[in-house]
C-alpha cells in the first residue's frame, strides 16, 4: 500500500475540511471522510484486481493514479462503488497522449473532462441519462464527475495556479459527467458509432461548458440544425483557429427523433454541420495571429466559408436528456481529442 | 480515526533545473518561441538587452518545431538543437 493514512478528530465534514483545507487538498465542497472501510467497501466493486496497480501517471503533478487512490478519490466525492469501474476507465483515458492532459489542465481556457457514460452500466450504476441528465439531482452523475475533479485535483495536481491556470475557472469543473441516452438514439450507440463494441463504455471529451440551442417548430433536420451551426460558428471559440478540435453535439432525444425520421444518419448529420458551421475566412484571418488550421485551410480565400473544424469527423453526435425542445454543443479546448475506452475494472 | 490522503505518489520526480551559468560573457543565448502572440517579439528583446548588458550574444530564435503550438511540447530536434548550440535559453509558459 502506498498511501498515507492521517489522524482525523472524528467523522464529522467540518473535521475532514479543516484537516484537508490545511493541505490544500479539496474543491471546496463538504466530503465524504475516506476511512479504510469506505475504501475497502469501494474497492471491492471492482473485484479480483490489485488496488495498487498503477492506472496512469496524471501531469503536471505526475501523481500515481492507483485503484486505491482514484477509490479514496470517490469516496470524498460521495461516489456509490458501482460507479468505480467508470472511473478507473475514464482514468486511463485521461492518460491517452492525444487527450494532452497536461496541456488541459495547465491551459488557461476554461476546459473540463466531459465523461460521457454509455451501454448497461448506466442502468446498472444508476447514472441518469434522460430529462435533466448534465445535472443536477443524480448521484452518480454528480459524483462521477466530481470524483474526476478530485482526482485531477489531488492526484495531477489540477489547483488552481500551481497546476490549473484557467483564468476565470467554470462551474464544469466541479463535476461534469452525462449518460448517453441509448433508448433515444436513433442511431447506433455513441462508442459503436467510433468503433469501440463493449457492452459499457466511457467517453473523455475536454471542453468548454455546454452551449444550449433550441428550436420548438420545426420539422426539418436543416432547421434545427442550423441553430446549432450557429452555436458552434462563434470568433470566441478556440475551435475557430485550431482544425483538430472536436465540436461533441448533444442531441435532445426530440431534435434526434425529428432528425431521424427525415432518414438521416448520424454522418449526415455531422457533414451537414461540418458545411453550416462556417465563417468568412478573413473574417477569422482580420481577428487572430495565431492559428493552427490544416494545411487546405490556409488557402481559403478571405471571402470563402472557412469551417470551424478541420474535418466533419470532428464532430461528434451523442443523444442525453429527456422531453423538449432543447440540444446542446459542446466546443472543445482545441490540442486535444476525446477518447472512448471499455469500462473495465 | 484514520482517513487517506488523496495524492497518491509521485510516479516521476521533478527534473532539477540546470544550474544558472554565473557569468553570461561570451554565452550563446537562444529564444524559444512557446507559440502565444508576441512571445517572440518580447523574448527577443529581452534577450537582446540581456546579451547587450552582459557580452553574450543571441544565436538561436526558434519555434518549438513542427505542429508548433502553445499548448504541446517541444520537438526533440529542437531540444536536441538547442543542448548542442547555446548555453541559455529565454521562453515562456502559457500567456
Amino acid at each position: 500500500m502506498s498511501t498515507d493514512l492521517l489522524d482525523l478528530a472524528d467523522d464529522s465534514p467540518e473535521a475532514l475540511l479543516s484537516l484537508y483545507e490545511s493541505r490544500g487538498w479539496g474543491d471546496g465542497l463538504p466530503m465524504v471522510p475516506p476511512t479504510t472501510e469506505r475504501v475497502a467497501a469501494a474497492l471491492a466493486a471492482l473485484g479480483d484486481v490489485d488496488p495498487d496497480e498503477v492506472i496512469a501517471t496524471l501531469p503536471p503533478r505526475f501523481g500515481e493514479a492507483t485503484r486505491r487512490v482514484i477509490a479514496i478519490n470517490a469516496v470524498l466525492a460521495g461516489c456509490p462503488p458501482e460507479c468505480l469501474p467508470v472511473l478507473v476507465s475514464a482514468t486511463r483515458a485521461l492518460a491517452r497522449p492525444e487527450l494532452n492532459l497536461r496541456g488541459v489542465n495547465a491551459t488557461t481556457h476554461p476546459v473540463a473532462p466531459l465523461l460521457i457514460v454509455s451501454g448497461e452500466i448506466v442502468e446498472q450504476a444508476g447514472y441518469n441519462s434522460g430529462l435533466g441528465a448534465f445535472g443536477p439531482g443524480n448521484r452518480a452523475n454528480a459524483t462521477t464527475g466530481r470524483a474526476i475533479r478530485l482526482l485531477l485535483m489531488h492526484v495531477a495536481g489540477a489547483v488552481p495556479g500551481p497546476g490549473d491556470a484557467s483564468t476565470q475557472g467554470g462551474p464544469a469543473k466541479y463535476a461534469y459527467c452525462v449518460a448517453e441516452n441509448l433508448a433515444a438514439t436513433p442511431w447506433e450507440s455513441y462508442p459503436a458509432s467510433v468503433g469501440v463494441d463493449a457492452p459499457s463504455a466511457v467517453t473523455v471529451h475536454c471542453g468548454e461548458a455546454p452551449h444550449n440551442f433550441h428550436d420548438m417548430e420545426s420539422d426539418d433536420p436543416g432547421r434545427i440544425l442550423d441553430k446549432c451551426a450557429s452555436a458552434m460558428a462563434s470568433l470566441g471559440q478556440n475551435n475557430v483557429v485550431i482544425a483538430q478540435g472536436e465540436y461533441f453535439v448533444a442531441l435532445g432525444p426530440e431534435h434526434a427523433a425529428t432528425i431521424a425520421s427525415h432518414g438521416w444518419s448520424r454522418r449526415d448529420v455531422t457533414s451537414y454541420l461540418f458545411d453550416r458551421a462556417r465563417l468568412p475566412a478573413g473574417a477569422i484571418r482580420a481577428q487572430f495571429e495565431s492559428i493552427a488550421w490544416e494545411p487546405w485551410m490556409y488557402a481559403v480565400p478571405d471571402d470563402g466559408p472557412m469551417p470551424m473544424t478541420g474535418r466533419a469527423d470532428n464532430i461528434r453526435v451523442f443523444v442525453c436528456g429527456g422531453a423538449g425542445k432543447h440540444s446542446s454543443v459542446i466546443p472543445s479546448w482545441g490540442m486535444t481529442k476525446s477518447v472512448t475506452l471499455p469500462v473495465t475494472p | 480515526m484514520k482517513v487517506y490522503a488523496p495524492d497518491g505518489r509521485i510516479g516521476r520526480p521533478p527534473t532539477p533545473l540546470a544550474p544558472s551559468p554565473p557569468v553570461l560573457t561570451a554565452l550563446r543565448i537562444a529564444v524559444l518561441d512557446n507559440g502565444k502572440p508576441n512571445a517572440r517579439l518580447l523574448l527577443t528583446r529581452a534577450a537582446e538587452q540581456l546579451a547587450a548588458r552582459t557580452g553574450a550574444a543571441v544565436t538561436l530564435v526558434t519555434d518549438k518545431g513542427p505542429g508548433h503550438n502553445a499548448a504541446t511540447a517541444c520537438s526533440d530536434q529542437v531540444l536536441d538543437r538547442i543542448t548542442k548550440e547555446v548555453d541559455l535559453v529565454l521562453t515562456g509558459s502559457a500567456d
